[in-house]
């Protein structure tokens, strides 16, 4: 039954009292989760994702949706989370639905449900639009503002950029791709960990990155292709003032100072589109040394080598469980604050990808 | 220990350990078994063993690389915490599992030790770095030590070049002398630096959420003293008997098993004074002010602030269990404890005049481990109605069901002011979900990143020693006078009751 948005916290309340007699489960909530669905067709896996989400951080959760035509008008469905069929509850599940021009009163409503004196995160589900009022008087509400960059073009690496900048502490920027990227972050830095590498980072020469292209990939890199790479430049001190581009059609070369950034496709059916599958480090110069990390035929294990003179190493196999949705969102709600490392590589990967994808100033494209 | 990378900056993981050759005596054992490999195994799975780590066991049988191996997946498959066993990282790990036989007390095993690391060293770049694991009875610490002196396997600990550190677990002696010799003997060769005493409880995230508590809040603080804490209560309690430790039990007893390390760990990190850092020496300094400051207790003192007890045969969970005396391996005229209840007292200036009860045991009638602040009552009895208000309590579980609840009053709805006391509860596993490392984990990542903050120092385990001494001497000097029995699957004897409610208190129910 579809409730008025003011008889919401009183069905909550109804619910809870029936649960407490029940079960005697107490109510803890952590945050709120709003989830704004940008697409119809993203409904159902946005519900999804937030009721396992909840399992790990007990939350109020609030997903809004909206359809276009219609009479102007929010209505609202109210129920509790569970932790498992039958299980205690953990917290409360709050659908939100605008119809026609009733999107624009989104915000303040939403406003109105998000409980008291604990953080809001704020989850924009889909492709995020060049210009939404929406989601700019959204955020002002928000302590934490996720999106997930895997679902955007490399362009949009500098609306995110932007966004971050624009926060001015207010509210931080998580990205899911950039969760999805850690455990390959934390095989790259283990590349350096011994003193005896420290030399070979005076004298990188090239940097290639493969990567699983999406079906008609037109970009030069998958932005978690792309986000590595300005991660690993930032930690490489480079210089992205002139940046030299040259592509084929299934490859792109940077060159920035010294280094060569080579971003190769490779299509592969058994990972997510965008994902990595080899990350390859060529030192030349006072110090020759080669640095790999591959995907292996398990898609979830890889190779990680070395070849340093001097620091012998024995290859490694690692496995790295590629995260669903919910997972990298619980990662993402464990740690809320902001993220200067992600803000420093968005703005980085800017810079670098600018010349073969800027930034247009229309709708980016769905999908 | 690595910090100077710049790909290291800003990420979770921004210390990892060098990579070094891990050598666990008396690796074939059941505490290597049950509980080391598999947290290896899980650190390997969780990616935190660096690369080039290599793990050396060391025991007497003969046996090769390949058995071995296969010994401690089998060990693993049973006892990791993470099932079923991952096959790509298995083949990594076990690649790196070695094995060597031989004596601990012919030097030349020693010799035959230095080359295989060597050789290690060569091949997989550990560069001298070295953890000594002792999982063996410590009357083999002294041969071990020599042996390893002799062989020129221990660096110094301003090496810094390579590092040497040495793992050592309980029993830190048995009482004060032999814990001093115990530490004197390991300072022979090794310094403090380089001793890591393993205590697992210190590796349990609830035990460092008590520090996260007490000083990352502010409201606590300020609470935590003699003017607003009436009493504190520690319960270590084991609904298991000796489960075929009977010959390891017979020579520690209660006191030298739980209180003497895993009870005053507890006891230290809820009444130290906040640390100036959260740095090893600057925490392990507040912790044994702690034990410094433990009111000594001595002579008849004993008879009336300590209760020792054994379990007689009774029931657990629906069916007979046999008393201590019946267990395999343990004398029928056995005197050792199995329950130890104790007053104690901290003669300092925040806690001084607040008894803290604390009691463990085996065969109880759960396995709870729980720390509870008890808050004085209301000053003035405004709102009490046929008997005073109940004061609040702070429980703090460390096992199962790890979390903290604030227990306080709240009335009544109706139309009389009629108290009832509730609480608040928060729950580690509904709140955060999912589980932690093994406390083992923890504990060999930061011995092998050189963080002793959660490893016991010898003055800690010394001044342990010193409290509980006198009390095991007078136990020792009275036999089986005075050794009360309780029924298995109880809250332990009558005098553990009589312990707290004769100051006008209760035990609190668990």
């Amino acid at each position: 039954m579809r409730l008025s948005l003011d008889a919401v916290e009183r069905e909550i309340d109804r619910l809870w009292e029936e649960e407490a007699r029940r079960t005697q489960a107490p109510r803890i909530e952590l945050l709120t989760l709003v989830a704004l669905v940008s697409e119809p067709g993203l409904l159902a896996r946005t519900t999804r994702v937030v009721a396992d989400v909840v399992r790990v951080h007990p939350s109020r959760t609030v997903v809004v949706d909206w359809k276009t035509g219609g009479e102007a008008a929010i209505t609202a469905d109210a129920a509790l989370h569970a932790a498992g069929p039958g299980g205690a509850p953990c917290g409360d599940a709050i659908a939100v639905e605008a119809v026609g021009g009733a999107r624009e009163w989104l915000p303040q409503n939403i406003d109105r449900l998000i409980l008291s004196d604990l953080p809001v995160c704020l989850w924009w589900v889909g492709d995020l639009p060049d210009f939404d009022n929406l989601f700019d008087r959204a955020v002002l509400s928000a302590d934490l503002v996720v999106v997930n960059s895997g679902e955007m073009d490399l362009r949009d690496i500098e609306k995110l950029s932007t966004i971050a900048g624009r926060s001015r502490g207010r509210y931080a920027i998580a990205d899911l791709t950039w969760i999805r990227l850690r455990p390959l972050q934390e095989l790259v830095a283990r590349f350096f960990d011994d003193q005896g590498t420290h030399p070979c980072l005076q004298s990188v020469e090239r940097v290639t990155i493969e990567f699983s292209p999406r079906p008609g990939e037109t970009d030069v890199a998958s932005t978690q292709a792309g986000l590595l790479f300005g991660w690993m430049a930032n930690a490489l001190s480079l210089k992205p003032d002139d940046v030299y581009w040259r592509r084929g059609p299934t490859w792109g070369e940077a060159t920035i100072g010294n280094v060569v950034a080579r971003f190769e496709h490779r299509p592969r059916p058994d990972v997510p589109p965008g994902a990595i599958l080899r990350v390859g480090i060529e030192c030349r110069g006072r110090v020759s040394a080669r640095f790999e990390i591959e995907r292996q035929e398990d898609p979830q294990v890889f190779r990680w080598s070395r070849d340093v003179p001097g620091a012998p190493t024995p290859p490694q196999t690692l496995r790295v469980v590629d995260p669903g949705e919910s997972t990298l969102l619980i990662r993402c709600l464990g740690r809320p604050k902001r993220d200067p490392l992600l803000e420093a590589s968005l703005a980085m990967t800017t810079r670098i990808v600018r010349p073969v994808a800027p930034r247009l100033s229309i709708q980016p494209r769905k999908g | 220990m690595t910090t100077d990378n710049p790909f290291r900056a800003g990420l979770e993981t921004e210390r990892t350990p060098e990579p070094s050759v891990f050598v666990i005596f008396g690796a074939s054992g059941d505490l290597a078994k049950r509980k080391l490999f598999p947290a290896l195994y899980n650190l390997a799975v969780s990616r935190l063993l660096p690369p080039g780590t290599s793990i050396v066991g060391f025991a007497t049988s003969e046996r090769s690389d390949e058995v071995f191996r296969q010994m401690m997946r089998e060990a693993v498959a049973k006892f990791s915490r993470t099932k079923p066993i991952d096959e790509a990282v298995w083949d990594d790990f076990a690649s790196r599992l070695h094995y060597l036989a031989g004596k601990f007390e012919d030097p030349a095993n020693f010799i035959r030790l230095r080359e295989k690391l060597e050789d290690l060293d060569r091949t997989n770049g550990t560069r001298g770095n070295r953890l000594y694991y002792l999982a063996i009875p410590p009357s083999a610490f002294a041969v071990v030590n020599d042996n390893l002196s002799g062989a020129g396997l221990v660096a110094p600990a301003d090496d810094r070049t390579r590092s040497t550190r040495i793992i050592v677990e309980k029993p830190f002696g048995t009482d004060l002398a032999s814990g001093d010799a115990l530490n004197a003997e390991l300072h022979r060769v090794f310094h403090e630096r380089q001793i890591f005493r393993i205590d697992h409880y210190l590796g349990k995230e609830t035990v460092q959420n008590i520090v996260a508590l007490r000083f990352g809040n502010a409201i606590f603080e300020p609470i935590w003293n003699r003017n607003h804490v009436d009493h504190m209560q520690i319960t270590v309690a084991e609904d298991i008997g000796v489960e075929g430790r009977g010959k390891f039990y017979e020579e520690a007893g209660a006191m030298r098993d739980i209180v003497q390390n895993h009870l005053l760990q507890l006891l230290m990190v809820i009444a130290m004074e906040p640390p100036v850092a959260f740095t090893a020496d600057e925490v392990r300094d507040e912790k044994v002010k702690v034990l410094r400051a433990l009111k000594p207790i001595r002579g008849e003192a004993i008879d009336r602030a300590t209760v020792r007890a054994q379990y007689a045969p009774g029931n657990f969970a629906g069916k007979p269990v046999p008393g201590y005396r019946q267990e395999a391996n343990v004398s029928p005229t056995s005197t050792v404890e199995t329950f130890v209840g104790m007053r104690i007292e901290i003669d300092n200036w925040r806690f001084a005049g607040v008894p803290i009860y604390v009691r463990a045991g085996k065969r109880l009638t759960k396995r709870m481990t729980e720390i509870s602040v008890h808050f004085k009552h209301v000053p003035h009895g405004l709102l009490a109605q046929g008997g005073p208000v109940e004061p609040d309590v702070l429980a703090i579980r460390i096992q199962p069901d790890e979390g903290i609840g604030l227990r306080f009053v709240a009335k009544v709805p109706g139309p009389s002011m009629t108290l009832r006391p509730v609480t608040m509860d928060f729950r580690y596993g509904s709140t955060f979900g999912g589980s932690g490392p093994e406390a083992y984990e923890r504990l060999i990542l930061d011995a092998m990143l050189g963080d002793p903050t959660l490893f016991a120092r010898s003055d800690e385990v010394s001044a342990a020693w010193q409290f509980i001494t006198p009390i095991l001497d007078r136990w020792a000097g009275s036999g089986t006078r005075d050794l009360p029995t309780y029924p298995a699957g109880t809250w332990g004897p009558p005098e553990a009751v009589d312990l707290v409610e004769r100051d006008g208190r209760a035990w609190r129910r668990l």
